[in-house]
């Protein structure tokens, strides 16, 4: 970074502590981020077919919802693990997505987290088996015991076929 | 008895993995996705109405400096600029409110790529305090739902080892070269017109630039075959008149920020310790766009 000193030298004029465009209307910020979370929630609502505020699926979602118990998922997903500043944020770990349509591909692609070359094997994935990606992924049906050996069992199958 | 900690404050790296390194599939795959975490639009021709191309650089030679100062990871400042460039490409944002997403976009670049991450609370003393942590985290979710929460883009500095490996150059000039290029790709993460650039693009020019500043390329010309314009394009695909270009344009940059540099430091060094500076008189005389072997001792 010595370089970056010398190069780009003229940048490193005074201290690099400082205001660069004059005091932040605070209230207004806090006006626009209540906004911006609320059309986070709205796009959140509209694309999973559930009202994130209200606590239900919405009727005209492509989702069908099912309820599960609290205790029965991870506690990460609990909603008292969220903060207690932000009553309105979704409260997922009660409902979960049982079958979910396939999406075109455009908003297929938001859903992607693009971590890089597999991204479009994971894709494919999706694509053929859904239910694999249930299954596995972190939002887990697991609405009674024996879904939960089903699952199970196919994870470890792949590679080792002792799981049986 | 004395209890002696000789535990060192240090930050442990991972070595460059010769797997990943020497396998075409891993460069291909950068090459692949890349685009992806390009901004959208060039924001300052519409989405943007009160923030101006000169502001951008403002912020940006601010957040350099925070990273230089908090000797942050190299990426970490590509990777934060690209997080503000595709942010301001779909949200249309007030000056006042710049600052804020600079910190907050180094926030988040040091929390993926550091071990120990840059705080809330030293990044909000870095605006002198005009900003409050509670409103950095809040706005950092802001970012990331606008981000999509892929925050793993790629960036130059990802091309550095894979082309420098690829290049017949000097096993002890490399640490020099990689760290010029390293310099370069923040310079350019400083200038707009850089930011619709693909990285791998950035990356190969700047190289390019080093390679040509530090004169290797004319000190054995036959080892090179291809000339090295030639050699750099074909390992990212890029075509070579457009690379040329970018090289050119980072020479330019480079030639306007030393000559911005150079004008700071005679007037700091003449209110230290009068103008007859030795490092002054070597700097002057050179006139090269890209001598930059004086620049970095």
């Amino acid at each position: 970074m010595t370089s970056h000193k010398r190069i780009l030298g003229n940048l490193g004029n005074g201290p690099a502590r400082r205001n660069l465009f004059g005091p932040v209307d605070r209230e207004q910020l806090q006006k626009e981020y209540q906004a911006a979370l609320r059309r986070d929630l709205e796009e959140a609502s509209h694309r999973w077919g559930f009202d994130f505020i209200l606590d239900k699926p919405l009727e005209s979602g492509d989702f069908q919802w099912e309820r599960v118990p609290g205790t029965k998922v991870q506690p990460l997903y609990r909603s008292c693990m969220l903060d207690v500043d932000q009553p309105e944020r979704p409260a997922e770990a009660a409902v979960k997505p049982k079958k979910r349509r396939l999406e075109s591909p455009e908003s297929e692609k938001e859903n992607v987290p693009c971590s890089p070359e597999r991204c479009p094997l994971k894709l494919e994935d999706w694509q053929k088996t859904p239910e694999k990606r249930q299954s596995t992924g972190l939002k887990r049906k697991q609405t009674n015991i024996t879904d939960f050996y089903q699952a199970k069992r196919r994870v470890v199958w792949m590679p080792h076929k002792s799981g049986e | 008895m004395q209890l002696l900690c000789l535990e060192m404050d240090t930050i442990i790296r991972a070595r460059p993995d010769p797997n990943l390194l020497g396998d075409d599939r891993v460069l291909q795959s950068l090459l692949t996705i890349e685009e992806r975490f390009l901004p959208q639009y060039s924001y300052f021709k519409g989405v943007q109405t009160d923030i101006k191309p000169f502001m951008r650089r403002m912020v940006a030679t601010w957040m350099l400096e925070v990273c230089q100062e908090q000797k942050c990871e190299e990426e970490v400042f590509p990777l934060a600029m690209n997080y503000l460039d595709r942010f301001l490409a779909v949200v249309p944002t007030k000056k006042c409110n710049l600052q804020l997403l600079g910190a907050v976009c180094m926030f988040l670049a040091s929390k993926l790529k550091e071990t120990r991450p840059l705080t809330a609370e030293k990044l909000c003393i870095y605006t002198d305090n005009s900003i409050r942590p509670q409103e950095l985290l809040e706005w950092e979710l802001v970012v990331l739902g606008k981000l999509k929460w892929n925050l793993a883009a790629v960036t130059p500095n990802d091309f550095i080892e894979h082309i420098v490996r690829r290049l017949p150059l000097p096993e002890d000039k490399l640490a020099l070269i990689r760290k010029h290029v390293q310099t370069f790709i923040a310079l350019c993460a400083t200038d707009f017109r850089f930011a619709m650039h693909p990285p791998s693009m950035i990356a190969t020019g700047s190289v390019g630039a080093a390679i040509c500043g530090l004169q290797l390329d004319s000190a054995d010309q036959s080892q090179w075959g291809d000339s090295l314009t030639d050699l750099l394009a074909k390992i990212t695909n890029t075509e070579v008149d457009v690379l040329k270009e970018c090289q050119e344009q980072i020479e330019r940059v480079l030639l306007s920020s030393l000559r911005e540099g150079r004008q700071q430091q005679q007037q700091q060094q003449q209110m230290q310790r009068g103008p007859s500076g030795k490092g002054l008189e070597e700097q002057d005389q050179s006139s090269t766009p890209t001598d930059v072997r004086d620049v970095n001792l």
